[in-house]
């Protein structure tokens, strides 16, 4: 075979090889829906703030982690499970309106998808990374916000969702933020991650 | 002799490659839709349900707590919420893979074919 013949033979028989290697982007579209910043220094919580009046959570902000979004109010599925939000690239996350306002004395229940399929990211990609002290603000409709401090991050087979830890009643306000985690399992992730946190009077 | 069939090879490999590769990036694309879609909630961002005139349509769910309500989760779920709906970047980003390869296919073949005329005109 001469030089340009083979360098014609090698190059076509190379070219889809590399292109297949370097055109693939795994992570495509791996930040739609989540508006993310350089995070904050968490602050640790200072006591426990008193119960607020009820008022319908319109946003939330977790600047640990870069979210800031709006909520959306959720109900409950014909299944009888608990609503999420629709799968779409402007993920929000959803309240369980049968829970307490956030800030009211009882469990109020956020909750946000971990990814939403062909979007990518979900509003609560990172909730997993939240740590003890990192703050949480909930706004709501009347104007007002409701602080809270997190507490025990957990990650539990949905087999075994703690249903009593997350719905039952508590005697001061408390928020649940929920979300998918853990390994994937077909078409679904096998757990939920569950933020637990406790109201706080420390400022955003 | 051996020149001209080491260029027919060649040739006809590129020929494989540039339509075998974008055929088969085609494939995933709906399959990868149709799975995505049912998982999602059953009712739509505008689903949940006004306070003031429940659908017929709806799951006979009791109304929820109103101003005077105390506290406490008044109707709990059953089940773990499902709250994600498993990315699909990967698909996407081998259909995107292989669609490129299929072009770097097709260039590799005009580039192969110039080269064989240009050393049969130049007799080289």
């Amino acid at each position: 075979m001469t030089s340009l013949s083979r360098r014609a033979f090698v190059t076509a028989a190379a070219a889809p090889l590399l292109a297949g290697c370097g055109g693939g982007d795994r992570t495509g579209r791996a930040t739609a829906g989540l508006r993310e910043g350089p995070p904050p220094p968490s602050r640790p919580a200072a006591g426990t703030a008193r119960a607020l009046g009820r008022s319908v959570p319109v946003g939330l902000e977790i600047p640990a982690i870069g979210v800031d979004t709006p909520v959306m109010p959720l109900g409950l599925a014909r299944d009888r499970t608990v609503q999420v939000p629709p799968l779409t690239a402007d993920d929000v996350a959803g309240w369980y309106r049968h829970s307490p306002t956030p800030g009211q004395i009882g469990p109020s229940v956020i909750l946000g998808h971990v990814t939403v399929g062909v979007h990518g990211d979900g509003v609560f990609r990172h909730l997993a990374r939240l740590r003890r002290g990192d703050l949480i603000v909930a706004r709501l409709e009347n104007g007002t916000a409701a602080v809270f401090a997190v507490g025990p991050v957990r990650t539990v087979a949905k087999a075994d969702f703690p249903t009593d830890a997350v719905y039952g009643d508590v005697d001061r306000p408390e928020l649940r933020l929920i979300t998918c985690g853990g390994p994937r399992t077909g078409e679904e992730y096998r757990d939920n991650v569950i933020v637990f946190a406790t109201s706080s009077p420390a400022g955003p | 002799m051996r020149r001209t069939v080491f260029s027919a090879a060649a040739l006809a490999c590129t020929a494989v490659w540039a339509s075998a590769v974008p055929a088969f990036a085609d494939d995933p694309a709906p399959a990868a839709e149709a799975t995505v879609v049912p998982s999602a909630s059953p009712e739509p961002a505008g689903a949940p349900e006004p306070t003031e005139a429940p659908k017929p349509t709806e799951s006979p769910e009791p109304a929820p707590a109103g101003e005077g309500s105390t506290g406490g989760v008044s109707v709990v779920p059953s089940g773990a919420p499902d709250t994600g709906a498993v990315p699909e970047p990967a698909r996407a980003g081998a259909e995107a893979g292989l669609i490129g390869g299929g072009a770097a296919a097709v260039l590799a073949a005009g580039g192969a074919a110039v080269f064989l005329v240009r050393r049969r005109a130049t007799g080289a």
